[in-house]
């Protein structure tokens, strides 16, 4: 089965956990306690295939930021959640973004553009809109979820998923060499 | 042949003699006589007649005779509606024409004595008919259109639209008063003028030739008076064009007089005009002249440096308080010459670039001297320092504030160098970081080499304790970390109690509260003599204005250069990410070892205590999430460590899963207490106790919900795994184990799991007596089965005892197959069984005998209520009673 590395990055308190929990034991967490790191495995079947899904939770908060370059080196497809009732954590993603190019050193890296919270509409101060134009400048998938209302919560992982079949097709495994008997 | 004056005649006797006696008036009359009646030539008079009253008038056409007898009678012969008229021909066009028919009720045949009538008769009776009828209007044929057309489109339309009412009233107004005029000869104005005039002259009414001839007399004088005053006023006329000629002609004079005065003035200002010029200019120059002055007043001011700061520069004297003062203050003032404000184009002058020169010259010559003295300044520190013996033994960081002290005089010069000599300035850093970081790569190392000794040392003590209390246990070594939970206590190697977590505890956060005032002391130092928070505007070496811009594009980079920190607010946290990477890295050069050293520290714990992970996890969250400066060196640098720690936690918590998964059977009589079940309790009361008001419970309480769904799966299938104890047994002991302590742990997060706890202790205890307890009183149970099958097909109950199988005999010898004595041995031989089943350390015997009590009153009741239902009245009865079974449950109990 092949595994993929997926990483939720994003400002703190965005809810990195509470879609990854969400999507990984189906309950949404309430409460806010600040991630340090924790990782996840998940067996899904995406288009008829069934994979394993290596998912880091990481830490918003800044002071955890020198270990976001070795989870760059080691993800395969990222998630960039922000939340649509905070200015401050879209804006965050830029410099993210450019981070990760620069740690992969490519411009293609799967990728999806997350803004959570979409249940809290009232409160809503970055606009579907600017998500979308964000998402393009990226050149990546975007969505806004709802980790509590259960909203595109399977949809990014799956989306990811994709993103990684269509850059990195599966090489078929060699077959191990035969040895072959020889006589001498 | 009757003249105009004799119609109106006519028409005015006709008004007077027969209409007005009937209030009508006549508006048109034709004298007509019948074409056919050709002998008949008395006079008919054809008329247009309306009734006075105007608001609704009555129009009629009216034929009138003279009387035969008298001249002046006049006769109505007939009348007719207007609407009764069908057409009206002409005959023809011609002006000349007589001829007239009217059809009316018959076709009539008129012959016009005078041509003018007809035609005013016909127009007026055109008008009224197309005034007056509504609906269908008589046709006019072979008449001149001119005479129907006056004035009457105007009608048509008005009458068709409807709409232009008022215009449709104007005109009909104006029509009525037309037609009044053809009889109210006189208005109002004109009656006034005229009775004036007739009462001037009363006789005019009885002699009218006498008055016309007055009158004409009049007129007459009236010319001559008006040619004679015309001949007179010719006269004058001359008189006055002959003034006017006068008055040309000194006007004309006047005119030359004023030319010859513009002349002259002209002269005059033209020469004003040149000494206002020459004035202006002399301005002018004057002003330049000024202006030049102070430029270059300011220029020299700017660029002069004063006699004793070029000595203080050339020869600095760094080691006296005043002499360091008078280097700063010359080396600020050849900061601000050389910043100057002086316009690009004065900067080609050779002398300000050859004082830019000489400036150049003077600052590198005192760079040099910063450079050389600091230098060997940050060297000689590094050195005295470094050593100097350490002086105790207590976990102490040394702290180096006198090092900034004796720094700190230098602080702006450090920021002149920024500014003016950027390569020394990174230079000196660098000899800077080495230099300290030499003594702080001793310090910490020493510091954290005591540290690591403390936790041996307690190791050491505790483990002297441990052996001394255990000394019979073997000597050798376990490579099973302590604690383990799927591992009997007894095979676990070595391991601290609670008090040594506490004192680890309080050493890791001794360690770590010395370290943070160190470092931010250290931090803040280098903010503020590196002037690291400011950015520097250019990208040059040294920050002058002095030099020509030779290029444009020169300037276009030193603007693109300049212009982040003028720009908005992202440009802002950009230039403050910039600042704090940059104290970041600098702090990284000084505390080069400490990351290693921290984490190296940490493993230490690793060796001696396998939960070491929990404390460290919870004491260094509450110095990484509490820290204000998250940015800061320190800050992530714990982070960094942070994040290990808690991936050695997941990795102790999974090993913890994994020796549950693979825990094997303890290979006794008796299964008893599984040795995870067992540990679990200890383990729970070591994490509770590191957690219980940590910010990171939700960290442990995700484990505890893996592990003791963990311990729940093994136990059911382990549970068939013993060779001697049930499965029923294992599972009940071990799930009443688990649910006992999962209430007195009261972690709300298990609370589901500690009620399927009990869920399924409950389960194995029904499954345990059901099984094991079975039916001891089997043959009675059997009998009254094969009753209850009787009864199903359909039997009465009352009449069972017939049956031969179920006869009141065969009853009573089942029956006296259980006498009390022998049940009584049955339930001992029992309760031995269940006494070799279950453990002692869970204690659950006397609950299992209650709960077989319970059942085996249940069987006996029901056997009971059956013999009273269809054996009712045969005096059956078991021979013993609840009572007996109850004595016989509590002798046994007692009894062992």
């Amino acid at each position: 089965m092949r595994e993929y590395k997926i990483v939720v990055l994003g400002s703190g308190g965005v809810g990195k956990s509470a879609l990854t929990v969400q999507f990984v034991q189906c309950i949404f967490v309430e409460k806010y306690d600040p991630t340090i790191e924790d990782s996840y495995r998940k067996q899904v079947e995406v288009d008829g295939q069934q994979c394993m899904l290596e998912i880091l939770d990481t830490a918003g908060t800044e002071q955890f930021t020198a270990m976001r370059d070795l989870y760059m080196k080691n993800g395969q497809g990222f998630v960039l959640v922000y939340s649509i009732t905070a200015q401050s954590t879209f804006n965050d993603l830029q410099d993210l973004r450019e981070q990760i190019l620069r740690v992969k050193d490519t411009d293609d890296v799967p990728m999806v553009l997350v803004g959570n919270k979409c249940d809290l509409e009232e409160e809503r101060v970055v606009g579907k809109e600017l998500g979308k134009s964000l998402a393009n400048q990226f050149n990546c998938a975007f969505m806004e979820t709802s980790a509590k209302a259960k909203v595109n919560v399977n949809d990014i992982f799956y989306d990811l998923v994709r993103q990684i079949n269509k850059k990195s097709p599966e090489k078929k495994q060699k077959k191990p060499k035969k040895s072959l008997c020889v006589l001498l | 042949m009757l003249t105009i004056g004799a119609l109106a005649n006519v028409k005015h006797i006709l008004q007077k003699e027969l209409f007005s006696v009937s209030d009508e008036r006549l508006l048109s009359v034709v004298t007509v006589t019948k074409t056919f009646k050709k002998k008949d030539k008395r006079a008919c008079y054809l008329c247009v007649v309306t009734t006075t009253p105007i608001t609704v008038p009555v129009v009629s056409l009216c034929l009138v005779k003279q009387s035969e007898q008298r001249e002046n009678e006049y006769k109505r012969k007939r009348s007719w509606a207007l609407d009764e008229i069908k057409w009206v021909d002409g005959r023809n066009d011609q002006l000349e024409t007589h001829e007239f028919d009217i059809q009316l009720e018959k076709l009539y045949k008129w012959y016009a004595l005078h041509p003018h009538e007809r035609q005013n008769f016909l127009a007026v009776l055109n008008r009224q008919i197309q005034k007056n009828v509504r609906g269908q209007r008589a046709e006019f044929r072979n008449i001149p259109s001119a005479w129907l057309s006056e004035k009457s489109p105007e009608k048509i339309a008005a009458g068709r639209t409807g709409d232009a009412a008022l215009k449709a009233q104007q005109t009909d107004g104006e029509e009525s008063e037309e037609e009044a005029q053809e009889f109210t000869a006189l208005t109002d104005r004109e009656a006034t003028e005229l009775g004036k005039l007739f009462s001037e002259c009363d006789f005019a009414i009885k002699d009218a030739e006498q008055f016309i001839e007055q009158l004409s007399k009049e007129l007459h004088d009236l010319d001559g008076a008006n040619i004679q005053s015309v001949l007179a006023s010719e006269q004058k006329v001359l008189k006055m064009m002959e003034h006017i000629d006068n008055a040309i002609n000194e006007a004309d004079k006047f005119e030359t007089r004023l030319d010859s005065y513009e002349d002259i003035l002209g002269h005059v200002k033209e020469t004003m005009e040149k000494i206002g010029g020459k004035n202006a200019m002399i301005e002018i120059a004057n002003n330049n002249n000024i202006k030049l002055m102070k430029e270059l007043e300011k220029v020299i001011t700017q660029l002069d440096l004063p006699h004793k700061q070029q000595q203080a520069l050339e020869d600095p004297d760094f080691k006296t308080e005043a002499g360091i003062k008078a280097a700063i203050a010359a080396a600020q003032c050849l900061q601000q010459a050389m910043n100057s404000d002086i316009d690009s184009a004065l900067l080609r002058l050779e002398a300000v670039q050859d004082q830019r020169k000489r400036f150049e010259k003077w600052k590198q010559k005192f760079s040099i001297f910063i450079s050389r003295y600091m230098n060997n300044m940050f060297i000689h520190i590094g050195n005295e320092i470094g050593d100097l013996p350490l002086t105790s033994n207590e976990l102490v960081l040394p702290n180096h504030s006198n090092v900034h002290q004796s720094l700190a005089p230098y602080t702006e010069l450090m920021h002149w160098t920024k500014a003016m000599d950027n390569k020394t300035y990174a230079g000196l850093m660098r000899v800077y970081t080495a230099s300290l970081c030499k003594i702080y790569d001793r310090d910490l190392r020493n510091f954290f080499n005591l540290a690591k000794m403390q936790v041996s040392d307690k190791l050491r003590s505790s483990r002297e304790d441990l052996d001394a209390s255990t000394t019979s246990r073997k000597a050798a070594v376990s490579t099973v970390p302590y604690g383990t939970l799927g591992v009997n206590r007894d095979q676990w190697g070595p391991g601290v109690d609670s008090a040594d977590r506490v004192r680890f505890d309080a050493l890791l956060e001794k360690v770590l509260a010395e370290l943070e005032p160190i470092a931010l002391q250290e931090q803040l130092f280098c903010i503020n003599f590196f002037q690291m928070d400011v950015i520097s505007p250019t990208t040059k070496n040294t920050q002058t204005t002095l030099e020509v811009m030779e290029k444009s594009v020169d300037m276009s980079q030193s603007f693109t250069a300049a212009s982040p920190s003028t720009d908005g607010p992202f440009p802002q946290k950009r230039i403050d990410r910039q600042i704090n990477e940059d104290v970041r890295n600098l702090m990284m050069g000084l505390f080069d070892c400490l990351e290693p050293e921290l984490v190296i520290f940490i493993k230490s714990f690793e060796r001696v205590d396998s939960f070491y992970s929990l404390y460290v996890l919870v004491r260094l969250t509450q110095h990484v999430m509490s820290a204000q400066d998250t940015h800061s060196f320190l800050s992530m640098t714990f982070a960094s460590t942070l994040v290990q720690v808690k991936r050695n936690f997941d990795s102790f918590m999974k090993q913890q899963m994994q020796s549950i998964k693979e825990s094997k059977l303890p290979k006794r009589s008796k299964a008893g207490i599984l040795p995870y079940v067992e540990n679990f309790e200890n383990f729970a009361q070591t994490a509770e106790g590191i957690f219980r008001k940590s910010d990171r419970r939700t960290d442990m309480e995700r484990w505890y919900l893996q592990l003791v769904n963990a311990i729940f799966e093994t136990i059911s299938e382990q549970s068939h795994e013993h060779p001697k104890t049930p499965h029923q047994v294992v599972r009940m002991e071990n799930y009443h184990h688990m649910y006992s302590l999962l209430a007195q742990l009261k972690v709300r997060g298990l609370d589901g799991l500690k009620k399927e706890a009990k869920v399924r202790y409950n389960d194995a205890l029904k499954a345990y007596v059901t099984h094991y307890f079975g039916r001891p009183l089997e043959k009675l149970n059997l009998f009254f089965e094969g009753v209850q099958q009787k009864v199903a097909q359909g039997v009465k109950e009352t009449e069972i005892s017939y049956q031969m199988a179920y006869s009141k005999q065969e009853l009573r010898k089942v029956i006296s197959q259980y006498p009390a004595r022998e049940v009584k041995k049955g339930l001992e031989n029992l309760y031995k069984k269940v006494e070799k089943h279950l453990c002692e350390e869970e204690n659950l015997l006397q609950v299992v005998w209650h709960a077989m009590q319970e059942e085996f009153i249940a069987q006996y009741n029901y056997l009971e209520e059956r013999i009273q239902k269809c054996y009712a009245g045969a005096m059956i009865n078991l021979e013993f009673n609840i009572q007996d079974i109850l004595t016989f449950f509590s002798d046994i109990a007692r009894s062992h």
